[in-house]
């Protein structure tokens, strides 16, 4: 891998020769910019030996001499808990570096020192540390003592703003000096407990007289035993054998039981306070903390009350949005297909071929196609969603709610997930780890509209609720939710019990979304539902057309389509559904979008949409259509999702999910039906 | 029971934001933030990568516009023996 300005490869034998320089530090402290700003464009930048983790080189000058420096993957500590850990980790313990630079976010400081604290017990004395984004910090009202914090910690500290280059040539003149021998230091060592303490030096004198001891912080190996670090275990395993390891392990153990968890939380409190004890010391002020505009919103959007409600009114306004702006575009390209329609009709003379492109192909496709207006502006609406920041907090809400249904707290994951599609979200079920926790997810997510039933669901609401199509739409979401839940409810207790899978977010600061990212975004999602217009739902419209119209044409009683359709009209029109509705939902087991589809080549293609809305409205009372939807959303899930979850739960959840859904989307649709004819919809 | 313990419990709780986090311990966000870092990286809480089941998706390529996702990090509990949770 090389990088847009990196220059070629520093040749070993040149490496040699020179002082090495390892950057350390978290991630996002401005390492990088750092690095960049003392070595310039001379860098490269390819793999540490064995792993894909990016290792950048490059060659600082200062005063006609070259050192090499090395940026380290940033971590948080150097425990051995990840592979960014280890390297950078091996690699100050390697003795390769001849100065650590430590770089610390001067705005976040506490976290920052914990990792310089690590690099100080592991005995490493040539350190300085880049005290980087002081601008934000002075912004924030923090002040420093730079000299009395040179003087705590023991090594030289260089405020620096990477960005704007300040402080980088005195650092450039620090690091020279320090790797030259002409700075001394002496880094100050976390102390621990009075039992932490004792045992560190037990441990330590068993080490003594060890070749470790000429290897290794004898201390730094002792800390990281009582931690139980497997990596050091293994190596002192090698050196002092079973009895001695054995010996140490069960002082551990003894602690352990002393401070009732294991000590690497003990020890690293006690870090964690000693650094706090040092702050203390040299920063004169910690800035106010003021509460910002994201904490006013946040009052009222992650309420446990209101936040419901900020829910559903920003769900109202993002329909609005859509069907508002949206509507005029469909039913121009509704028109466009139509008259598309009629022009190609024109050029073929055979009725069969004629009625298969015409209104099979084009008026099959057509009638989904026109949609994407809608689906394109419900990308972008859900998209400035995400990049404002609501999308986090409606997260946290939805939880909240989940979790008083009984479902296990990280599944709400894949319930987000499934607003867009419900086949990765049921993968996504892949990270709870118990498995009835992992079933009862997959057996409610499919309840959770995606984006292809929101087609149907804008469709009759365009179609039968013109005034009110954004509060229909709602509430077939809002009652979806609902059902889940209540599945989720009634589930969790008698058939699949689980247990509490605890988790923290970290909410992101409110921002202006970007319209240009948001647009693109929408543009790569809407993409593939013109891929999936082009694929299944061709295929599917070409099936539907060829059973509407053979043996005899549609309305003869004849055709395939209407046979099947009269199979299931007896138990459909329970919820006041006809024959063509129960084609349509059958078809619509395929993809979802052909349910509409479906229903435009039953009712006559070729025609427009506007005919079709009026044949329908004929044909159906709002009533109707509003089960028609419900039930749609509901009913056994598509075949894609139908398939996920055979793959993720076996052939039997597969067949549960569809059963469940089936059994709910029926009993449902026959109490809407029937509760609305008896308030006289 | 130090800082780290503190916020670890709140989690265990039930606390799900880490500003719900710091106004129960009156700590900054920003404090909360790098205390839940410390205890990924002492491997006491996981970070949860949202859309990487979208990415191995088989799907990926004729689904309608999977993953929706959000902004900010979410951090998962670890179940483990010797964390002693």
């Amino acid at each position: 891998m090389v990088s847009c300005c990196s220059v070629e490869k520093v040749p070993e034998e040149k490496k040699e020769s020179l002082k090495v320089i390892a950057l350390a530090g978290n991630p996002n402290v401005g390492k990088t910019t750092i690095f960049n700003a003392l070595t310039g464009l001379r860098q490269h930048v390819g793999n540490w030996p064995g792993v894909t983790v990016e290792k950048k080189e490059g060659i600082m000058k200062y005063r006609e001499k070259e050192f090499l420096v090395v940026d380290l993957p940033g971590t948080y500590s150097l425990t051995a808990n990840s592979i960014d850990e280890l390297i950078a980790r091996n690699f100050i313990l390697s003795g390769n570096a001849d100065v650590v630079v430590d770089i610390v976010d001067a705005s976040c400081l506490m976290r920052n020192l914990f990792l310089t604290m690590e690099i100080f017990e592991m005995g490493v004395k040539k350190v300085v540390i880049a005290l980087n984004k002081i601008d934000i910090a002075r912004k924030r009202g923090v002040r420093f003592d730079v000299k009395k914090m040179e003087k705590i910690l023991g090594v030289p500290v260089i405020p620096t703003n990477a960005k704007e280059g300040a402080g980088v040539e005195e650092l450039k003149r620090v690091i020279a000096n320090m790797a030259e021998g002409k700075i001394t230091t002496n880094p100050v060592i976390p102390v621990y407990e009075e039992p932490i303490e004792r045992e560190i030096e037990h441990i330590s004198s068993l080490l003594r007289g060890t070749p470790l001891e000429e290897m290794y912080n004898i201390r730094w190996l002792a800390i990281k035993l009582l931690t139980r670090d497997q990596e050091v275990i293994k190596l002192v395993l090698n050196y002092l054998g079973p009895g001695k390891m054995d010996e140490i392990l069960k002082h551990i153990s003894e602690l352990e039981v002393h401070y009732k968890r294991s000590l690497d939380i003990v020890i690293a409190n006690q870090k964690y306070e000693f650094i706090d004890k040092l702050m203390h010391q040299f920063v004169i002020h910690f800035g106010e903390v003021k509460e910002t505009f994201s904490d006013q919103i946040d009052r009222v959007l992650t309420h446990p009350a209101y936040g419901i409600l900020g829910l559903l009114g920003v769900f109202y306004v993002l329909f609005k949005f859509v069907f508002t702006i949206g509507t005029p575009m469909q039913e121009f390209l509704d028109n466009t297909f139509a008259s598309f329609g009629e022009f190609v009709a024109g050029f073929i003379g055979n009725e069969a071929v004629r009625g298969l492109i015409v209104e099979g192909v084009i008026g099959g496709v057509g009638s989904v196609l026109s949609f994407f207006p809608l689906v394109f502006l419900l990308f972008i609406a859900m998209s400035v969603l995400e990049d404002s920041g609501y999308m986090a907090r409606a997260a946290v809400v939805m939880e909240r709610i989940m979790r008083k249904f009984g479902l296990p707290g990280k599944s709400f994951i894949p319930m987000v997930l499934a607003f867009g599609c419900n086949v990765p979200a049921i993968m996504a079920t892949r990270t709870l780890e118990d498995e009835r926790d992992r079933i009862l997810t997959m057996l409610i997510n499919p309840l959770v509209p995606c984006s292809a039933r929101m087609v149907v669901i804008t469709f009759l609401a365009g179609a039968f609720f013109s005034d009110h199509k954004a509060l229909m739409a709602v509430s077939i979401y809002a009652i979806s939710l609902f059902l889940a839940l209540l599945s989720a409810l009634i589930l969790g207790k008698f058939v699949i019990k689980g247990e509490e899978s605890p988790f923290v977010i970290e909410l992101p600061e409110y921002s202006l979304p970007s319209w240009k990212v948001a647009v693109v975004h929408s543009w790569e999602r809407s993409k593939e539902f013109l891929r999936k217009a082009g694929t299944i739902i061709l295929l599917g419209s070409v099936a539907i057309w060829y059973l509407s119209n053979y043996p005899e044409p549609i309305g003869s009683g004849l055709s395939y389509a209407e046979k099947l359709g009269k199979v299931f009209e007896p138990f459909t029109m329970l919820m006041g559904l006809d024959w063509k509705a129960a084609v349509s939902l059958i078809f619509g087991i395929i993809a979802k979008e052909n349910v509409i589809a479906t229903y435009g080549i039953i009712y006559g293609i070729g025609e427009s949409e506007e005919a079709l809305i009026s044949l329908m409205q004929s044909a159906m009372t709002g009533l109707q259509a509003f089960v028609l939807a419900l039930v749609t959303t509901l009913y056994i899930p598509c075949i894609a999702t139908i398939g996920a979850i055979r793959a993720e739960g076996g052939n039997k959840w597969a067949l549960v999910a569809s059963a469940y859904n089936l059994m709910l989307a029926s009993a449902v649709g026959v109490l809407v039906y029937n509760i609305g004819l008896l308030l006289g919809f | 029971m130090g800082k780290l313990d503190d916020v670890l419990e709140l989690i265990k709780e039930g606390v799900r934001t880490s500003k719900e986090i710091a106004e129960r311990l009156d700590l900054t966000v920003e404090e909360v933030d790098g205390i839940i870092k410390i205890l990924e990286s002492l491997g006491y809480v996981e970070k949860v990568e949202m859309s990487s089941s979208c990415q191995s998706c088989p799907l990926k390529k004729i689904c309608p516009g999977s993953c929706i996702v959000f902004k900010g990090s979410l951090y998962e509990l670890k179940k483990s023996d010797k964390k002693g949770t």
